[in-house]
């Protein structure tokens, strides 16, 4: 089993998942050594740490949770049902969580705020500021997101499977309970995990919606560090205390978690249909009741200024285009590079799955991949700046550090949807490629059209991802680098509150196009991935 | 397969188109300014001045944009002495002291006796480049019994405020220091008494500008020349700053220029710019400012409220240098209670 030729394969792999960890160490260590030991004790007995901490542990649990607990009936109710837009309502998911936080709060105001539309139909007012406001941008934000989490764990399940309760007559609960729920659970804790701490290092919801500074995150503090106070020994402080209790929070729930153990038996897409009955016509509408309410609002919102003159003339402007431009000059290179970096990460933890000594490493790469979502882009782009700027390389650089902070940023969810097709694949087949001597290439092009579809969508997100950036772009800023979000930013930083709204719509639009174009692309024209 | 090879050549093309990005240019007869965004933006002033420089210098003046006017300090602190910038645009009353102290500045030889900063101006690092005041804004068509002072914006526990976060926000430092030179040692209790009739406290301006333009608060804080923009680029004049008896709190923004200018001629010519009318003239319907010096245009009637004489509230640098955490820290307390 153990020939050094196994091992020489991975060289590239080992090579990319190394320049990963080196550059996020060195960008870190880059800060700390900003850092005194002797302040870290004054930090930790500050009682409003303590306080912000706690806060950002219930609204980041509850956050998460409720966006899971709504998700699950959600995805299992756009695999059994067919009906009109639901290929519209995937892609929709898909780009929830690049809507601009600004952009999505002022959404929400319109829907549920003291003018809004809830007051004026059913003159009903909910307490929108405090933790009502924040879990609903929350569960805007992330409830999609676990949605399409979960759609890859039931694209694992086997036809075969499907077949069967079709044949037996299975009630959709007694298929829920049988057969998905053994899917859905080994999608769960990563996705749990991921969204957890997209809320716990939430910033400008938390702030805007939180009703007061009583409602706050670390993001803030270390915010505050950062820009206010220059003070890189705090910021770099409070990063590595996100990072510690967020890898204890994933260390907690992966213990809990089962393991990730893949069936090997063939899939297909072929659909089964099920027996239907009032339990599940119910259960279906409760889960749509729950997207028609909570997802769908803010979006028609966020939508409205289409109809308005100003969109045409925010259409027209020139400086619209050029950040257009300037946004996938940044994304497409970003994108590919997370793609890299997920496939080397992807190449690393399977060779690792059930080998003798190794078994236990697999999740321990994939949170590794994680880990760069719990500091804040902020910190990675100024740990790299002067990292950088020490080796002489100024300003010139600041593009580079643009791609890289968003690829390397992009990479938790490129993992997520990279992995389980990784880990199946690896499963079924690894003997027999063994057997034959199939080895690095050739079985990429084997593997690839099993794979693509999930390959299309981890490049999708990463695309989606750096294309919604704001944090780290604002930071290296020059004229040159003006991207869509910043051009937005400057719009409503200006007063042009309307322009902004247009501009918003014209960013989620390109989002959607630009998902449909790399599923379309890479996935393969047949096989379009939902 | 062949599809994918495309799409990562295509990637690679635009890495390569990359390298024409970048952010500063060090030729010799090109003047770096680093400034915040909306004032390099389309709309800003930043285009217009440009324009009438490199008219009069034979050079280039190339905007560096950061997204705050902390941002631009903290974007030359990053770059110590290997920064290309020769003039930064934008600090502030507030970040004054601090950016003095990070020894990165360096002095000016511009004549700033007709500035109509109140209390004149003797600076010898900094120059400002416009002015005006905090303030709280509203919709007059909504709220029929507007805050005549400060206190009442404190008291009125029927009003419903919104702020900014003075740990994130320029405005929000702003009412910090606003508050502490009207209650002194007492603020506590008066941000106590604020704090139960907020209805949220934002990051930045712009949320709290957006939430406040949503019909969400009452009165936000924002600036005395903010109507302004509403009568001269919507025609819309239902929104006014409302006064306040104890004075207004000021907003100066400042330019200085760098120890390290790679173009230090450049740089101090730029400065002498700055209080020229054809600096000047562009700041009121550019950045929504009130100007430094008197032209001898007069200023478009929408600012005339802003003009409105009122008392000037403004602390010492030195002292809101000396003090800013700690009186941070008393806010968060006191609204955390």
């Amino acid at each position: 089993m153990f020939s050094l030729r196994l091992y020489q394969g991975l060289t590239p792999a080992i090579l990319g998942v190394g320049l990963f960890l080196i550059m996020g160490a060195a960008s870190l260590a880059a800060l700390l050594r900003y850092s005194e030991l002797s302040n870290w004790l004054g930090y930790l007995s500050q009682p409003y740490l303590w306080r912000v901490i706690r806060f950002s542990l219930w609204q980041a649990l509850l956050s998460s949770g409720i966006s899971i607990l709504i998700a699950i009936p959600v995805a299992s109710c756009l695999v059994h049902r067919r009906f009109f837009g639901r290929s519209f309502l995937l892609q929709l998911f898909s780009v929830s969580m690049v809507v601009p936080t600004i952009v999505a709060i002022l959404g929400l105001v319109v829907v549920y705020g003291r003018t809004g539309w809830l007051s004026q139909l059913f003159g009903f007012q909910i307490p929108l500021y405090g933790l009502t406001g924040i879990l609903l941008a929350h569960v805007f934000f992330n409830m999609p997101l676990a949605v399409r989490f979960l759609l890859q764990g039931y694209d694992l399940i086997p036809s075969g499977q499907w077949r069967q309760s079709s044949q037996l007559g299975f009630s959709r609960l007694s298929a829920f309970r049988l057969i998905e729920w053994h899917y859905v659970k080994k999608a769960l804790p990563g996705a749990f995990v991921l969204i957890f701490m997209l809320c716990f290092s939430s910033f400008a919801v938390v702030l805007s919606l939180g009703g007061g500074p009583k409602s706050s995150t670390l993001e803030v503090a270390i915010y505050q560090a950062l820009r206010f106070d220059f003070d890189l020994g705090k910021a770099s402080f409070l990063a590595l205390m996100q990072v510690a209790i967020c890898t204890l929070f994933a260390l907690f729930v992966y213990r809990i978690a089962p393991v990730n153990r893949q069936d090997v038996s063939l899939l297909s897409t072929e659909r089964y249909i099920l027996k239907d009955s009032f339990g599940a016509k119910a259960s279906d509408l409760a889960a749509m009741l729950c997207v028609f309410l909570l997802v769908f609002p803010p979006f028609i919102a966020i939508f409205d200024p289409v109809f308005s003159a100003t969109f045409f003339d925010t259409l027209l402007s020139s400086s619209l285009w050029k950040s257009v431009m300037v946004s996938l000059q940044i994304a497409l290179p970003a994108a590919a590079v997370s793609l890299l970096l997920g496939i080397c990460f992807g190449i690393l933890a399977r060779f690792c799955v059930g080998r003798k000594y190794l078994s236990f490493l697999p999740n321990k790469i994939e949170h590794l991949g994680n880990m760069i979502l719990m500091v804040p882009g902020l910190v990675i782009a100024t740990g790299l700046f002067l990292l950088l700027r020490d080796f002489g390389w100024g300003l010139q650089s600041s593009y580079w550090i643009v791609v890289w902070v968003n690829a390397v940023m992009a990479l938790p969810f490129v993992l997520r949807a990279l992995m389980p097709v990784l880990y199946q694949q690896e499963r079924r087949f690894r003997n027999v490629y063994l057997s034959l001597g199939v080895r690095g290439w050739s079985r990429w092009c084997l593997e690839w059209t099993l794979i693509r579809q999930s390959v299309a969508q981890a490049f999708g997100y990463a695309l989606l991802l750096s294309l919604g950036d704001m944090g780290v772009i604002a930071l290296f800023g020059s004229q040159g680098l003006v991207s869509l979000p910043l051009y937005l930013f400057q719009l409503i930083g200006s007063y042009r509150l309307e322009e902004g709204a247009c501009v918003a719509v014209v960013l989620i639009t390109l989002c959607l196009v630009l998902f449909y174009l790399s599923s379309r692309l890479i996935g393969g024209q047949k096989n379009v991935k939902n | 397969m062949n599809k994918f090879l495309l799409k990562i050549s295509s990637a690679a093309l635009f890495l390569s188109s990359a390298a024409l990005f970048s952010s500063a240019s060090s030729a010799a007869d090109t003047l770096n300014v680093y400034t915040y965004d909306s004032f390099s933006s389309d709309w800003g002033p930043g285009p217009k001045i440009k324009e009438n420089f490199e008219k009069e210098c034979g050079c280039e003046l190339n905007f560096v944009a950061l997204d705050s006017s902390v941002g631009i300090l903290s974007r030359v602190q990053l770059e110590g002495k290997s920064s290309q910038a020769d003039v930064l645009l934008g600090l502030d009353l507030n970040v004054m002291e601090a950016a003095k102290q990070t020894g990165l500045l360096t002095t000016h030889s511009v004549d700033t006796s007709d500035v109509t900063v109140a209390g004149g101006w003797n600076d010898t690092t900094f120059v400002p480049f416009d002015q005006g005041h905090f303030a709280f804004i509203y919709n007059s068509e909504t709220l029929s019994n507007p805050p005549t002072s400060l206190k009442e914006v404190v008291e009125n526990q029927d009003l419903r405020v919104i702020y900014q976060d003075p740990r994130t926000s320029t405005p929000g430092l702003g009412l910090l220091l606003w508050m502490k030179s009207i209650y002194g040692d007492d603020v506590s209790d008066a941000w106590e008494s604020l704090a139960s009739h907020t209805v949220t406290v934002t990051k930045s301006w712009s949320d709290a500008y957006g939430l406040f333009l949503k019909g969400e608060a009452d009165v936000v804080l924002s600036y005395t020349t903010s109507p302004a923009y509403h009568i001269i680029a919507e025609g819309e004049s239902k929104y006014k700053a409302a006064s306040a008896s104890e004075g207004l709190y000021p907003q100066v923004e400042l330019a200085a220029m760098m120890k390290s200018a790679p173009n230090p001629a450049l740089a101090q010519r730029f400065m002498q710019f700055i209080l020229q009318p054809e600096f000047q003239s562009v700041i009121p319907t550019g950045n929504w400012m009130l100007p430094v010096v008197e032209s001898s245009e007069p200023l478009p009637a929408a600012f005339d409220s802003a003009l409105l004489p009122t008392k000037n509230l403004v602390l010492p640098a030195k002292e809101v240098a000396k003090n800013r955490k700690i009186w941070v820290d008393e806010w968060l307390n006191a609204t955390t209670r």
